[in-house]
């Protein structure tokens, strides 16, 4: 615990975290401006899927909970997307500031330096949940009320929703951690986490589209294995037509946690720090 | 005395092999504590490496590396024992010298006082809200030996730690470290300041391509390698050197004008020259120097490997 409190301590002594504060606000804003539009369009029936599997996910996905859900979850895809850059610069920083060496000189054990920066980056994950749902608390009743759907905040589904958009943030920042121990350098950390993070999904969805078309229509069934994929998943709130169920999503995920985690761990331990 | 101090270094048979490099070789030696020994080597020669390898930072390839009988991984809260300073640039840039010092605290579980405290001591109160970037090579230096010092340790490792210091600086750590030392304490130090080594070290460990070329007090080291010299002036080289070469003392005049005599102490060499009628304007005996010793003692062995 004194561990993770010195890892809170590093975090709180430079200019990151404000840094990151200013850059989440607006993306938070950016988002629930996006998501009221959507939603609108769903509500006002402008939605359009097009192919009846998809027509069937737009009804789903129009009903007023699950409209809900995900606006009490606004500020998912960018706050985990911070906490993930934050989670392996915890790591990574150590290395481009060369602090390894004294942090590893304090607590030799390094297994447990690492478990530390897990509970730390775990701590800065549920602090930016808390603050995103907080804002949904407080401003997705006004959008509720202007689609004039009531603001469903009775529904167990909602506050379903909003446990595992917790569950999710976690999971990130598990993953964070772990792939800032496999890629060492804080440049190549940040790019390809945000890259991979925010076009990724696009790109894989191109990639399972075409091998889905010309490979083999099974194939579709794997791309719940895009983590951002799975995040999405988990979170929906009710099972929606041609989607593997729920709990896929949440197993992928703490799949690809656990792995970071425990061969991020296993690296640092065995590394030389020079 | 039986069995090693409490505070001894022991550094037995270490092996650090990289792909080709075998960076130390079947290294063997012991610091002993309430003396500072100076560790010394070329560059590459592996100094660096051993004594990553004495703080469990880098794995051996063979051998052990003990501190007071035990290895730098098994000590419960090591910086309480062992002070170490390895790199002068090890801080993050935007965290100030006194929040660098309260992080060190926090994760050793020693309370935030002992940040002040430390800076108070290498004398950097002044510039302890200020940002690690804005401060210079020296600063930086002095920042490293505030963070070793914060648990008090009984056992001090330093790595170059004289780099980037101004001459004052170097003498206010020469002073500090010779000032721990006789409080007992065990004191490492690596440098190629071999000039500074002659005047802060008790003991040297001299290295070069990862062996071990020598070890033990600095006279004996120095006594061991070459006769000492006397460094003579005179108007009449001429009659001097038939003098001296009468007490077969060997004379080899030097570029300057002066000439090295050896085979023979000052006093006689004085006695020679008055026997003679010589006029002598310099009569200095040359102390060892550890400079040559160590160019002697490394030749061929210095490189890039």
């Amino acid at each position: 615990m004194r561990l993770v409190n010195a890892e809170l301590f590093k975090l709180r002594t430079t200019s990151i975290w404000w840094i990151m504060g200013i850059i989440l606000l607006p993306l938070y804003a950016a988002s629930l401006g996006f998501n009221w539009l959507s939603s609108y369009a769903l509500v006002s029936g402008q939605a359009d899927g097009g192919a009846s599997d998809a027509q069937a996910q737009v009804d789903a996905v129009s009903q007023p909970i699950n409209i809900a859900t995900n606006l009490y979850t606004t500020g998912q895809y960018m706050g985990v997307l911070i906490v993930l850059l934050l989670s392996a610069i915890i790591v990574t920083s150590e290395f481009f500031h060369l602090t390894a060496t004294t942090t590893f000189l304090v607590t030799p054990r390094r297994e447990t330096v690492i478990l530390a920066k897990f509970g730390a980056a775990i701590i800065v994950a549920l602090l930016v949940w808390a603050i995103t749902t907080l804002l949904d608390l407080l401003l997705v009743p006004i959008i509720m009320d202007a689609l004039n759907i009531g603001n469903q905040l009775g529904e167990p589904a909602v506050w379903r929703a909003i446990g595992l958009n917790a569950l999710a943030f976690l999971l990130w920042a598990v993953l964070g951690v772990g792939l800032g121990v496999l890629i060492r350098s804080q440049l190549a950390a940040t790019l390809i986490l945000g890259i991979v993070y925010t076009i990724g999904t696009g790109v894989f969805a191109i990639i399972f589209q075409l091998l889905e078309t010309y490979v083999a229509k099974w194939i579709q069934n794997l791309e719940v294995l895009v983590p951002t994929t799975a995040s999405q998943l988990m979170l929906s709130g009710t099972e929606l037509p041609g989607n593997p169920p729920r709990w896929v999503g949440a197993l992928v995920l703490i799949g690809y946690a656990v792995i970071a985690g425990v061969v991020g761990t296993l690296i640092t331990k065995r590394r030389d720090i020079s | 005395m039986t069995g090693p101090a409490t505070d001894d270094i022991v550094v037995d048979h270490l092996t650090k092999q990289y792909k080709k490099l075998r960076a130390v070789d079947d290294l063997s030696f012991t610091v002993r504590s309430g003396r500072v020994t100076g560790f010394l080597g070329p560059n590459g020669a592996g100094k660096t490496t051993t004594l990553r390898m004495l703080l469990g930072l880098v794995t051996p390839t063979a051998g052990t590396a003990t501190i007071g009988g035990r290895k730098y991984v098994e000590l419960h809260d090591p910086i309480r024992h062992v002070g170490a300073v390895l790199e002068a640039s090890s801080a993050h840039r935007g965290r100030t010298g006194r929040n660098h010092l309260r992080m060190i605290c926090r994760a050793a579980g020693l309370p935030d006082s002992r940040s002040d405290e430390a800076l108070e001591l290498v004398g950097l109160t002044p510039a302890a809200k200020r940002k690690f970037k804005g401060y210079s090579l020296g600063m930086r230096q002095r920042l490293g030996i505030a963070a070793a010092m914060l648990g008090d340790p009984r056992v001090l490792v330093l790595d170059e730690p004289a780099n980037g210091l101004d001459p004052e600086g170097i003498r206010w750590m020469r002073d500090l470290l010779k000032a721990l030392a006789a409080e007992g304490r065990t004191v490492l130090v690596s440098s190629h300041l071999l000039g500074e080594m002659q005047l802060l070290a008790d003991d040297v460990v001299i290295l070069a391509a990862g062996k071990l070329i020598r070890q033990g007090p600095v006279e004996d080291v120095l006594g061991s390698m070459g006769a000492a010299q006397v460094r003579v002036r005179t108007p009449q080289a001429a009659e001097l050197t038939d003098a001296l070469g009468k007490i077969n003392a060997t004379v080899s005049p030097q570029p300057d004008g002066t000439m090295l005599v050896s085979g023979a102490e000052a006093a006689a060499i004085g006695h020679a020259a008055f026997a003679a009628s010589v006029e002598l304007h310099e009569l200095t005996p040359e102390r060892g120097d550890l400079e040559q010793v160590f160019l002697q003692l490394t030749a061929g062995m210095a490189g890039i490997r």
